[in-house]
């Protein structure tokens, strides 16, 4: 190395600029330089792209690439008939929906394809004890509006790329498969990711918007643990006839918590729901491999009959498939009919459905027809598909030392269990943050790729979906545990309506449909800070509540009741 | 190919030379090292900056005429960089828009500033660095719209002669930005005894106690002050920069002083609000505008 002295004595100035002048100019040259380069055009490197994209007074600021493998020719020309509905289906928070609206992205969703989200019912599936919330309860400004909205994630997509196309800040390069990413020689220099098609993007800002198996993460060496549930989710879209004339319309979610997992019933329009069943992956293949009949039979069954009969109808299914003679519709008509019977339930109540008409009853429904959904009748074609489900969180959000310059955002960032609905809201408030940070960096003329523009991003997102994961976590495990107190508490539905209720809180912090664009970074963390602490006021008064449990057995529900502070109705079958 | 050979031949011939300046620069830049507080520091630098012009902008121009989201707000103004270092403030001053001249004292600044410019090719081109002393620069005809000074003033021998130099490089009704820290218990104990002597964040003898300036010292200083009489400021020198002073603060129009508070928990600096008690306390920010030229105020009314 050269001292010092060296180095003041070679410093002849014209020489040494003229020659890093060349480089640059080389450099230049050889590959495309972009202020941002975002991996991944699922909804959440879409939604970034938009959001950079739709600040006038960023487009001569900011020249944007978003990159994405698969081709999306196919996105933006997807048009599915009017009752055919695709089985990605996502609940948009209101909070979400805002921001979409903020980012001129709202407009372009096909509407009549989303149904608002008016009241949600949920019950574990061992006590029956139920939490049922309704829009009128949480306060919002229009409950006709929904407390979310379920959109099928291709709406949503395909909203976002028409409003691309017309962003001329963006260019979107598709059909292009990441295949590797260097640094720079040069320490603090910009990162470049090679594509298959053979170009190459120099990136201030690298994003990774490229999902759970996010390359720009491998490439960032940004640690990241987490677990398998050892849980597959069954997704489909199922048809049903419509509510009759004297219930609502089709805009209550259901959610049962069934030791295997917990199902989903999420109304997309007034006789299409979309199906979101989690359970034993053994059981997830055997139910796939059923006759499509088999599967709408067990998901009625899943929601109505208690949980000894649904574990036996669990192992006939299992049974069956591995025995190579998968059941028949006749068969497990058969086996529902005859436990239903053996529980006394009566045909005519909503709690049957081995028997049940299929066409609408224009009579008048039974007094319970509002606690569990409507009968399942058909399933659509080729709807029928799993996921396995995943909590993963990574270290940081953003790269260090070789991995500068990157961020991560959505999926790729965070995987949480899907029964909260909180997956993708969690990404879209990721983009609206960083989109925030970024705006702010380049108006104070700051380096958009450094560090410390970066920080902010990282400080309000992590704490906030850290919380939110977690609660979606413990729900989940609640129902993986055999014995000790949890059980106990959980046999009289205490536990989780404790935890369901940090699941409300966050619903109510998104559901507010107050734009959190434009506010400055800590007046929006300070006010969702005061609600955490509002909603930790509530488990306060619930921990407590744990304490006394031996003492009000007998009066359990009015209790529960009182201890929230926003009391949800609580009922007891 | 010819490119590819011609690279290689001229960058053999400097190859010790610019590893050399590649590795302070990373030193410099690094925004997690010895000068960490200066990165987290620079956005509050650039939002008074900013907040102020847009202000002021507001003063001259009808409502409607200003655009206060444009992000190349000094578009065209002329802007000077005493004391750039390794050129933070300097790249975000030509970021938005302005024809920047960044000086400083030390040699091997300039070298990291210019090193590390060029990694940056979508940096506008017009941002030159200049090894050379501030007082250099009134032999020069030249006259800045704005002249910025981060963090300088607690280090010069002559604070008198350097705010002097500084007023004079200015163009009639520019902008005089300083940021330094205050003489007081306070500032001691964070910046020296804390800083230096124990925490040991930033190299001891950094700092010298005595060379800190109040915040009234500078108010003081502009109070009295009037333009020097040079031909250039002929016509500026009516008033002192600052004519009237109501309870030791200053009006708006004329300078501002503003605190920079650190916040721990979040590791960054934040702008404390105009008066904020106290916040001046320690490091702060200072805005003065130099007298319009007469001429020009004539002709308005
Ligand atoms: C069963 C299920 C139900 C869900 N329900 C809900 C719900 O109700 N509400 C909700 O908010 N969320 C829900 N989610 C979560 C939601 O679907 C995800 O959070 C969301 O899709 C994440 O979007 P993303 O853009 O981050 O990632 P992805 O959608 O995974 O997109 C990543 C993109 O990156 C691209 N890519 C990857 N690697 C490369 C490469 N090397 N080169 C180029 N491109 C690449 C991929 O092709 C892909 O298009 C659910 C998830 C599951 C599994």
């Amino acid at each position: 190395m050269l001292s010092v002295h060296g180095a003041s004595r070679v410093l002849s100035r014209p020489l040494h600029n003229t020659c890093l002048n060349y480089i640059r100019r080389f450099a230049s040259t050889s590959r495309e330089e972009f202020d941002v380069v975002i991996v991944g055009g699922g909804p959440v490197g879409l939604a970034l792209a938009t959001a950079l994209g739709s600040k006038p007074e960023l487009n001569k600021s900011l020249k944007i690439a978003l990159v994405e493998a698969g081709d999306l020719s196919k996105v933006r020309d997807w048009s599915p008939s009017p009752a055919a509905f695709s089985n990605r289906v996502v609940s948009l928070t209101n909070a979400s929906q805002t921001f979409l609206q903020n980012i001129d992205s709202w407009d372009h969703i096909e509407q009549e394809r989303t149904t608002p989200i008016e009241e949600m019912q949920v019950w574990d599936g061992v006590s029956d004890a139920r939490i049922t919330f309704s829009t009128s309860e949480l306060g919002l400004p229009t409950p006709a509006e929904g407390m979310a909205r379920l959109t099928e994630t291709l709406n949503l997509q395909r909203s976002l790329l028409h409003h691309l196309i017309t962003t001329p800040s963006v260019e979107v390069i598709d059909q292009s498969r990441v295949q590797s990413i260097s640094p720079d020689e040069i320490s603090g220099a910009w990162p470049s990711v090679m594509l298959d098609t053979g170009r190459v993007l120099k990136a201030r800002l690298l994003v990774g918007a490229d999902g759970p198996n996010s390359p720009v993460r491998a490439f960032a060496k940004i640690p990241s643990y987490g677990w398998s549930y050892d849980t597959q989710a069954i997704v489909c879209t199922m048809e049903h006839p419509p509510k009759g004339p004297f219930l609502g319309p089709n805009t209550t979610a259901y959610q049962r918590f069934l030791p295997t997992g917990p199902i989903a019933f999420l109304p997309i329009s007034a006789t299409a729901s979309s199906l979101v069943w989690s359970t034993k992956p053994s059981l997830a293949t055997a139910l796939k491999a059923c006759e499509p009949p088999v599967l709408s039979r067990m998901i009625n069954a899943a929601f109505r009959l208690p949980e000894v009969s649904i574990r036996y109808l669990n192992n006939r299914i299992l049974e069956a498939h591995e025995a190579g003679t998968p059941i028949t519709d006749e068969e497990i008509r058969s086996e529902i009919l005859w436990r239903e019977q053996s529980h006394s339930i009566d045909t005519t109540s909503a709690y049957s459905s081995a028997t049940v008409a299929t066409s609408a009853s224009s009579g008048i429904p039974p007094l319970d027809a509002e606690m569990v959904p409507p009968v399942v009748t058909s399933i659509q074609s080729g709807s029928i598909a799993s996921f396995p489900l995943r909590y993963n969180h990574t270290e940081s959000y953003v790269g260090e030392g070789q991995g500068s310059r990157t961020v991560l955002v959505g999926d790729a960032a965070h995987t949480v269990h899907p029964l909260a609905g909180q997956g993708l809201n969690l990404g879209l408030g990721d983009v609206e943050c960083l989109a925030r940070c970024i705006h702010q960096t380049v108006l104070r003329g700051g380096d958009i790729g450094s560090y410390t523009a970066l920080l902010p991003y990282t400080q309000e997102r992590y704490v906030e979906n850290h919380k939110i994961m977690s609660a979606c976590d413990k729900l989940h495990k609640l129902y993986r545990v055999s014995s000790g107190p949890i059980v106990q508490l959980r046999s009289v539905g205490l536990e989780i309506l404790n935890e369901l209720d940090s699941i409300k809180a966050a619903l109510m912090m998104t559901a507010g449909s107050v734009s959190r664009t434009d506010r400055p970074l800590s007046y929006s963390s300070d006010t969702r800070a005061a609600m955490f602490g509002a909603a930790a006021k509530g488990f306060e008064g619930m921990r407590m509540a744990g304490q006394v449990l031996e003492v009000v057995k007998g009066g359990l529900v009015g209790f529960v009741g009182n201890a929230l502070r926003n009391a949800p109705t609580t009922r007891q079958r | 190919m010819l490119q590819t050979h011609l690279l290689r031949s001229l960058s053999t011939v400097n190859a010790n030379e610019i590893a050399h300046f590649t590795r302070l620069s990373a030193e410099w830049w690094n925004e997690r090292g010895e000068f960490s507080f200066l990165h987290k520091m620079n956005p509050v630098r650039m939002q008074f900056i900013r907040e102020k012009l847009v202000e002021t902008t507001y003063d001259e121009l009808p409502e409607e005429a200003v655009n206060a989201k444009k992000v190349r707000i000094l578009e065209g103004l002329d802007v000077l960089d005493i004391g750039c270092g390794g050129g933070l403030l300097s790249e975000s001053l030509a970021r938005l828009g302005a024809k920047t001249t960044g000086i400083d004292a030390a040699e091997s600044n300039i070298a990291i500033a210019q090193h590390h410019a060029s990694l940056d090719s979508r940096l506008p081109r017009n941002l030159t660095y200049r090894h050379t002393p501030a007082e250099s620069l009134l032999q020069e005809p030249k006259r800045y719209d704005v002249v910025c000074s981060m963090e300088v003033l607690e280090h010069v021998d002559n604070p008198v002669m350097f705010l002097k130099t500084c007023a004079e490089l200015l163009k009639p009704s520019g902008h005089l930005f300083l940021s330094t820290i205050s003489r007081t218990p306070l500032s001691y104990f964070l910046t020296i005894f804390m800083a230096e002597k124990v925490l040991r964040k930033v190299a001891d003898g950094t700092h010298t106690y005595s060379k800190f300036i109040n915040p009234s010292e500078l108010l003081d200083f502009f109070h009295e002050f009037r333009s020097p009489s040079t031909p250039q400021d002929a016509e500026t020198q009516a008033r002192p920069w600052i004519s009237r002073l109501y309870d030791g603060q200053p009006t708006r129009k004329e300078a501002e002083l503003r605190g920079m508070i650190y916040n721990p928990l979040s590791a960054s600096w934040i702008l404390a609000p105009r008066g904020a008690w106290g916040a001046t306390e320690c490091n702060y920010l200072f805005w003065v505008r130099k007298p319009a030229a007469l001429g020009g105020e004539a002709s308005e009314h």
